[in-house]
């Protein structure tokens, strides 16, 4: 299963939970990540935001083990904790030094495997969930991204907000969370990760040892039906928001999902020749020259069914439509006009080194390894490197010329009050 | 993880003849060089009426030498896929740059001449005011901003700590070329620097590289610049913004001990017990328990003059009163509660637990270090922060919280219906 140069260890346990370790020497530190496939996608619609709330609930206990015990353990050995829910996973993590990994892992296990999700506790921390999404709610940004993921996902579940709505959560009970929870959080769904000061064959013992008596799952409402939206045309959207200084335009166009990944790569690479830093394309001519925009950004956002890639600018309300045009035509060009070798070449220096940077602590290894682990295959992440040095600039244009099309996308405008 | 890391002899300090002090930090794991150059000028060094205008400045240095214009800066950098940046605080300013090893002597090059040679033209300049102005216009998009930039303003009064680094609108606006150069040419001096490298470089080489491109830059005969901070006088206040917002924001800030006070490391440590981590104090009592937040945590920042110890929650804005009286009685019980010997053992932990895996990366390393010796406390001080935290007894804790913990300064921001009751029901406290 290990392919040859992947510097980690694949290795799927008897009861279906796959295990990646990656042993790194002189650092006294483990990282423990755990995924699961338990993200906002799996929701029935009804039960959106259940994913991420169940996340909150994992930290408050099981029968053996009161709310706030593992918090209290963790932390006082100086270690660090915590979890993140979206679309596609929900993963729970420990930083630690590498001595205390045996007495902590159970713990983290048995949040995972066993939580209660006491009715009380739910009562308590749902008030917790409905200050977040308020919290959300006086966040520009936020609401601009949601609007924008309503437009461009359609029914998908990948539109709907992580957070789910104060109505939604206002009616959902313990039992259908530990439904949920119970459905979902089964060991075939399950990787854990861990990365630094621990070797191989002492950590395969710790996982099987914890990761064990998981209990069979209940029936459960299935996900919501996920059709990949296809729209036609330009869809635009235009918001007032209270307090807002400066006006925002995002332009989002999908991209391919998980089976495409050399697909995905290379738009990773058209937004770094398009936006990324100061001698790209976009920066370069809006910003600098024409100083048309406070700033502008591309991004490409790698998810399992289909993904995402937007050009968001803050600017002067006045300039919105302007800009809109000037990105519409200079994405007609991109994919009109042959792609310079030097331009080609900074952009994939740049994913490269960032690559390289973004994998120097065994916390970043170990939140690398556990998400591709959970859309793809962990191993999926090694191919990265070579294939952004593979393309040329003729693929990645013909790429810009199927994928990032100005007849066809979203456009969400945001404008003060 | 580097308490050994940080020890002599890996550990290579050097003063070269000019002034400029080196530190250096082999460390072979990763094909990445991190490397900073701190300059001993933060916002403090700025007269009121510049405020803002080290960060402008700062800002500036990548945009224009005399010999490349700020193209040609960003596409050196970004053709070889590194970083270069660079940020003011309020005590310092630093340039910081990130390559793979083979890469770095070209960039370190190019940072050194944008520290030494800056030429601040002036089409950079009405561009960098255009962006700085419409920054400081969107701070206030951010509620809990808009509540620190109040209770800052009501501490600090005529102190440069009192605004936010980026200045206002009224200074930033009147920023010259002339003062640039001027405040460029008062602080920017080899005896100023101090350049951190650490990654995967031969401590001579790394030496060497800093030779060639500072070793013969000359320090002015004239003293360097001296700082001199006008007097805090505390008078607390409950100030409110009223806004329409979905959650109000309550904040309670105490003037605090600078990081050179013997009460610091006792003061990070109730900073850790109250407000670091999923089982912290605030953290259990008023959200676990309570359910009044979402957000709530306490921070104390670590400064060379007079610091502020803040604790804050973002709730409904119903609640906002009871969350006032929450974060008092939590921050100031801790004047007559003596913490037990496990809940500061556990604070130990958990800060000196936390400070350690704050030194995982090359670029943080290189940041600690050079900040401590930018700060004048040496190099040392990594150890002996530790040792003065392991030190704190009960009795030092308690001591430090009956000495800060007197009447707060609050903020309150929210709809007005909610937030200004609270504020008048303060008035008559």
């Amino acid at each position: 299963m290990n392919s040859v140069d992947f510097p980690a260890s694949v290795i799927r346990l008897e009861n279906g939970l796959t295990l990646i370790h990656q042993e790194i020497a002189a650092t006294p530190v483990v990282v423990a990540d755990v995924w699961v496939r338990a993200g906002a996608i799996a929701e029935p619609a009804e039960w959106a935001g259940m994913a991420h709330f169940l996340e909150h609930m994992i930290f408050k206990g099981t029968d053996q083990l009161p709310p706030g015990v593992f918090d209290y353990a963790i932390e006082t050995q100086g270690g660090m904790t915590n979890a993140a829910t979206s679309h596609d996973y929900a993963h729970f993590y420990i930083t630690i030094a590498a001595d205390m990994l045996p007495q902590t892992l159970p713990y983290l296990a048995d949040l995972l495997l066993h939580a209660a999700i006491p009715a009380d506790e739910f009562g308590r921390e749902r008030q917790v969930v409905l200050e977040e999404i308020r919290q959300a709610q006086d966040d520009p940004d936020w609401l601009g991204y949601q609007a924008m993921s309503e437009l461009v996902y359609e029914d998908h579940p990948y539109g709907r907000p992580v957070l789910g709505t104060a109505e939604i959560l206002q009616q959902r009970s313990p039992e259908e969370m530990r439904c949920f929870h119970q459905a979902h959080y089964q060991p075939d769904q399950m990787t854990v990760v861990i990365t630094g000061g621990i070797g191989l064959e002492p950590t395969v013992e710790l996982v099987k040892h914890a990761f064990r008596g998981f209990a069979p799952p209940p029936p459960c409402p299935p996900a919501a039906s996920a059709r990949v939206p296809s729209f036609p045309g330009v869809r635009r959207e235009i918001l007032h928001l209270p307090r807002l200084e400066q006006s925002r335009l995002t332009m989002a166009w999908l991209g391919p999902g998980i089976g495409q990944l050399e697909t995905a790569y290379g738009l990773d690479l058209l937004a770094a020749i398009l936006a990324e830093g100061r001698s790209s394309r976009l920066v370069r001519e809006l910003r600098e020259d024409r100083q048309l925009v406070q700033d502008i950004g591309a991004g490409f956002s790698l998810q399992r069914e289909c993904s995402l890639f937007t050009i968001q600018a803050w600017l002067e309300g006045d300039d919105v439509d302007r800009v809109e045009a000037i990105v519409c035509d200079r994405l007609s060009e991109l994919a009109a006009k042959p792609i310079s070798e030097a331009e080609l070449t900074r952009a994939q220096r740049l994913l490269c080194n960032d690559y390289a940077f973004s994998t120097e602590a065994p916390g970043q290894l170990a939140g690398l390894y556990g998400y591709y682990g959970t859309i793809a295959a962990a191993d999926r992440c090694l191919s990265y490197v070579p294939t952004l040095q593979s393309y040329t600039g003729d693929r990645l244009r013909s790429l810009a010329d199927q994928y990032l099309t100005p007849l066809r996308y979203v456009s969400t405008i945001l404008h003060p009050a | 993880m580097t308490a050994s890391l940080l020890q002599a002899p890996r550990l290579h300090r050097t003063v070269l003849a000019n002034g400029l002090t080196v530190l250096v930090l082999e460390n072979p794991v990763a094909d990445i060089v991190s490397a900073r150059l701190f300059i001993r000028a933060g916002s403090t060094f700025e007269a009121p009426h510049q405020a803002g205008l080290v960060s402008f400045l700062m800002g500036l240095l990548t945009k224009g030498t005399d010999t490349l214009s700020s193209m040609a800066i960003a596409e050196t950098v970004e053709s070889v896929g590194a970083s270069l940046g660079t940020d003011a605080a309020a005590d310092y300013s630093v340039i910081s740059l990130k390559t793979v090893s083979a890469d770095f002597a070209e960039i370190f090059a190019l940072a050194a001449t944008v520290l030494r040679q800056p030429s601040f033209p002036l089409d950079e300049i009405d561009l960098e005011r255009k962006l700085t102005l419409q920054q400081i216009r969107s701070m206030q998009e951010q509620p809990f901003t808009v509540a620190f930039n109040q209770l800052r303003q009501d501490m600090y009064g005529e102190h440069p700590y009192a605004l936010p680094g980026i200045g206002t609108e009224a200074t930033v606006g009147a920023i010259t070329q002339q003062d640039l150069v001027e405040f460029h040419r008062q602080h920017m001096r080899p005896d100023n620097v101090v350049v951190t490298i650490v990654g995967r470089i031969a401590p001579e080489a790394a030496l060497a590289q800093v030779e060639k491109s500072l070793g013969g830059w000359k320090a002015p005969a004239t003293p360097r610049p001296t700082l001199a901070l006008p007097p805090v006088t505390a008078a607390p206040t409950c100030s409110v913004v009223t806004q329409e917002t979905n959650q109000a924001i309550v904040m309670v800030g105490y003037p605090a001990a600078s990081v050179k006070h013997p009460a610091y490391p006792a003061l990070k440590l109730l900073n850790t017990y109250l407000g670091n981590g999923l089982s912290s104090r605030l953290f259990v009592e008023l959200r676990e328990k309570r359910g009044l937040a979402y957000d709530v945590s306490a921070f104390y920042p670590t400064r060379l003059g007079l610091s502020q110890f803040v604790a804050y929650i973002g709730t409904a804005p119903e609640n906002a009163a009871t969350a006032l009286e929450g974060l008092r009685f939590e921050v100031e019980r801790l004047q007559t509660t003596v913490l037990s010997d496990e809940e500061l053992q556990s604070a130990k932990n958990k800060l000196l637990g936390q400070y350690a895996l704050g030194k995982q990366t090359n670029a943080q390393i290189a940041q600690l270090l050079g900040w401590y010796e930018i700060l004048g406390l040496g190099v040392e001080y990594d150890q002996q922060f530790q040792d003065m935290v392991t030190a704190v007894t009960v009795l030092d804790a308690e001591a430090v919280a009956q000495e800060f913990f007197h009447n707060p300064y609050i903020s309150l921001l929210g709809p007005e219906e909610f937030v200004a009751p609270v504020a008048a029901a303060q008035a008559w406290a």
